[in-house]
């Protein structure tokens, strides 16, 4: 009698935590995820000024997606604007690291602009690092950590009520490595955020614009940039910004010049 | 000899004189400018027979001959006229000005006087001028009236080249106009180049004469006293270019000169007039000369100096101010003047470092004379802009070194704004080095589609990480886990007595039992409902009590009872109640009814639960 009625427990429990996350899961704006899909129909038909004016607006009102900023991203690019494609295809690699669409696009759209740097390499730990905080999206992170967390708070429950030794066992080591993968879950999602805190980045809007040695305009100029290069922010300093290359190199540029990512 | 055969006339002649009325007595002299140690003669004259003439005292000169006097006389339609000269052979000794004073004779007892005359004596050679008149370039050059050399004498006297620089101190890079010139007193029949001055340490360029087809322009010219035969054999334009004392190694020629023959007489005039005569080689070499040249002063020195000197202007000019990408954009620098035109260096203009350049196409017009090298040379620099935006041309930072105030002198010129609007093709361009970014099979490629399946949007800021819901959904887990492990502990505090557990569900399974009677109750299937009323008090009281179900009857239920102290009356209410409900399995009822049944059962086990 008493394991049904533990039965009825877990049931009860997990009818609650569907009802708590399937909403999450399932966030949408019904009206906004129309005009998405009217941008993309605007796309479908290559009416790409059409698209752009859609999907920014759905941008001006605050929303966010992944899908929305790439689809923003391909529109731009096929109007030939290289640095609007790379300012929201990189918004919405923010949003979905592990994208291989926007991977790709991105590396596509890079083709089109005039800079080439060639990247320092990156020390291969802090790559394996970086590819695996960013494997997966923030928001998937942190459903898959709440689930884990979860399902192992539920096996240790039935490790703690079962009466077989067998199932006893393995719900307990099943409930240590589920905890623990869900600790690790909320480490990555948190450096993940972290990640995107510190590494704040931006794209050189401007056709031709001159790096200064500091904040003014008297400064020297070290080198020059092209639209749709993306740079590192370092540091802001009212109307000026101090950047990093992917090939190393600082300077300081006019915040009109970039737009943040 | 001549004048031995004058004076011999002179005296013959001398026995009747004649007056004329006018007299004058004048004095002349050969030439007013003599070189030292040349003889000249000066002669006083009078048109009648005077007396007692008082020579000037020649201060300042030597007199090598004189007074020769001779008298002439002359007679025309009858009238007689007489002259006398008085003449002296003069030798300037010193350079300077002189001036003879007049000279005074007594005519008829009158007093005259002549004029002084003003002698400019110049520092000449020790040779006496045989000839001094200019004399114009004739076809062949060569003055008619040389003499020939005469046999011995020394020929660096009358054939030399001298190395003339117009001026020998001068500042590095300043221009020096070199002539060599060939001084002659001698008549030339051929000559050849022997050996030319390499001119080290110099840039040089050669003056072209302005007609090359002509031969040398030959001029007079006194130097050191001495009148020449001059002609300009070369005139090189240098330019020095290291510091210090450069010395310009002579240039050799070989002359083929005529000389008279050597057994002639040298008062022999008849030899001389036939021209008995030897063709001699000499090689002449001309002296090395020495330039002083000065490093540029390193005051003031401009940045961006490029070793112009002399004295230039510039100006530049643009050839549009509004263009679209791709297209062509001329700017030009014009450097004119005089001075080192052909050794500037490259002007570097800073051009917006995103202007595509090439390379400039000079034009030099430049000429070469006398006074150096001078006109302009144009720089003229293609440029392209890849990309639009506003830009600006510096202005150029050109400067010179005036040697003639020992200064330098930075020339300004104007900035030029240029504004490049978007091209129309600029994906076209293959100016970028194509090898540098990803392959070009790439680029046939074409972007990844939209995404279309996943149209959730989300505002800002709404996202679930970070948000309190995912901290309490984190927390909501280990937070069940604890509500389990305290539930469990206090499950198992309360279940480890078997007997107080089945107590306590008694209640609840008469309960449970009455509630299936209830049922029947209500269906009025009355047989059924007493069986359910008799069921539910034997279980509740089987396990309330905990007696066995085999040992379950009337008496072990009324002593159980009565142990726990329970009422009397609410035993035996119970046990009658038992016994109508086993009766009314078999037998109908009277006298109560289903529904006080239902209620009295369920009374007293709500009065055992109360009282046990």
């Amino acid at each position: 009698m008493t394991s049904k009625m533990k039965y009825n427990m877990i049931r009860r429990i997990i009818w609650l935590l569907l009802l708590v996350v399937s909403p999450l899961m399932a966030l949408c704006n019904d009206a906004a995820s129309a005009l998405l899909k009217k941008g993309n129909d605007a796309y479908a038909k290559a009416k790409y000024a059409e698209a752009i004016a859609t999907y920014q607006k759905l941008v001006d009102g605050g929303y966010q997606s992944a899908a929305l900023y790439f689809n923003l991203g391909n529109a731009y690019y096929k109007t030939d604007e290289i640095p609007s494609a790379l300012l929201y295809y990189e918004k919405a690699r923010k949003l979905s690291p592990g994208d291989e669409d926007i991977h790709v696009n991105i590396q596509l759209a890079n083709l089109k602009t005039t800079d080439k740097l060639d990247e320092a390499p990156e020390f291969f730990i802090t790559k394996w690092w970086h590819a695996f905080i960013l494997g997966l999206s923030l928001n998937t992170l942190a459903i898959i950590s709440v689930l884990l967390i979860f399902a192992g708070s539920v096996t240790f429950i039935l490790y703690r009520f079962t009466q077989s030794v067998g199932v006893k066992k393995a719900a307990f080591y099943s409930a240590i490595l589920l905890v623990f993968l869900g600790v690790v879950f909320v480490f990555i999602a948190g450096r993940q955020a972290d990640y995107f805190e510190s590494h704040r980045q931006a794209i050189v809007f401007s056709g031709t614009v001159t790096i200064k040695s500091g904040p003014g305009r008297a400064s020297k100029d070290l080198f020059i940039l092209h639209d749709g290069t993306k740079v590192d922010i370092l540091e802001h300093n009212n109307e000026w910004m101090k950047i990093r290359l992917s090939n190393g190199n600082e300077g300081w540029i006019s915040a009109t010049d970039v737009k943040e990512i | 000899m001549k004048r031995r055969y004058c004076i011999l006339l002179l005296l013959l002649l001398n026995t009747s004189l004649l007056f004329a009325a006018d007299i004058k007595f004048t004095a002349s002299v050969s030439k007013t400018e003599v070189s030292t140690t040349e003889q000249f003669e000066i002669t006083f004259s009078v048109n009648g027979n005077g007396d007692r003439f008082t020579p000037p005292s020649f201060t300042g000169f030597l007199v090598a001959s004189g007074p020769n006097v001779s008298t002439s006389m002359t007679v025309i339609n009858g009238n007689a006229s007489s002259s006398m000269e008085y003449s002296y052979e003069l030798i300037a000794v010193k350079p300077g000005s002189y001036t003879i004073g007049p000279a005074s004779i007594v005519v008829n007892g009158k007093q005259l006087t002549t004029k002084p005359i003003k002698i400019n004596v110049v520092k000449g050679s020790g040779q006496p001028a045989q000839q001094g008149q200019q004399n114009a370039a004739q076809q062949n050059g060569m003055d008619s009236r040389v003499t020939m050399k005469r046999p011995g004498s020394d020929i660096s006297k009358s054939l030399f080249i001298r190395a003339a620089l117009d001026k020998s101190n001068v500042y590095l890079g300043e221009q020096i106009t070199l002539t060599y010139k060939l001084y002659t007193r001698v008549a030339l029949v051929g000559s050849e180049p022997d050996k030319l001055p390499d001119l080290n340490g110099f840039y040089s360029q050669d003056i072209t004469p302005k007609n090359p087809n002509q031969q040398v322009q030959w001029t007079t010219e006194t130097y050191k006293g001495v009148k020449y035969n001059v002609a300009n054999m070369k005139q090189t334009i240098l330019f020095p270019e290291h510091a210090g004392d450069v010395t310009i190694d002579p240039i050799s020629m070989i002359f083929v000169v005529r000389e008279a023959d050597q057994s002639a007489d040298d008062d022999d005039m008849i030899g001389q007039f036939f021209g008995s005569y030897n063709d001699v080689r000499y090689k002449i070499k001309s002296t090395p000369v020495t330039i002083h040249v000065k490093p540029l002063p390193q005051a003031g020195k401009p940045i961006g100096f490029g070793g112009a000197v002399g004295k230039f202007n510039i100006s530049t000019s643009l050839d549009k101010n509004e263009l679209k990408t791709n297209e062509p954009l001329n700017y030009k620098i014009r450097i004119s003047g005089k001075g080192n035109l052909k050794l500037l260096k490259p002007i570097t203009p800073s051009f917006p470092a995103d202007f595509e350049k090439y390379d400039p196409k000079t034009i030099d017009t430049i000429a070469e004379n006398e006074n150096g090298q001078s006109g302009s040379r144009t720089y003229t620099y293609l440029l392209i802009p890849r990309h639009e935006g506003k830009f600006t041309i510096d202005p150029v930072k050109f400067s010179y070194f005036d040697p003639s105030t020992g200064r330098y002198v930075s020339l300004p010129t104007k900035a030029y704004p240029v504004k490049v609007n978007k091209g129309t093709s600029e994906s076209n361009v293959t100016a970028y080095s194509g090898a540098d970014k990803q392959d070009v099979k790439m680029l046939n490629k074409d972007i990844r589609y939209i995404k279309t399946e996943d149209v959730d949007v989300s505002k800002k800021g709404e996202g679930f990480y970070d948000s309190d819901l995912y901290y309490s959904l984190l927390a909501f887990g280990p937070l069940l886990f604890l509500g389990a492990l305290v539930y469990g502990k206090w499950y198992e505090k309360n279940n480890s007595d078997i007997v107080k557990v089945k107590s306590r569900k008694a209640g609840r399974i008469a309960a449970k039992h009455l509630a299936s009677a209830k049922a029947q109750l209500s269906a009025n299937n009355s047989k059924l409902f007493y069986e359910n009323v008799f069921r539910g008090l034997y279980g509740y009281l089987s396990d309330k009590l905990n007696i066995a179900a085999a040992d379950l009857n009337r008496e072990k239920i009324a002593a159980e009872l009565k142990t726990r102290a329970i009422d009397e009356r609410l035993i035996n209410e119970l046990l009658d109640t038992l016994d109508l409900c086993d009766m009314a399995r078999y037998a109908p009822v009277s006298g109560i009814s289903e529904q006080q049944v239902f209620d009295k059962a369920k009374n007293m086990i709500n009065d055992i639960e109360n009282e046990v």
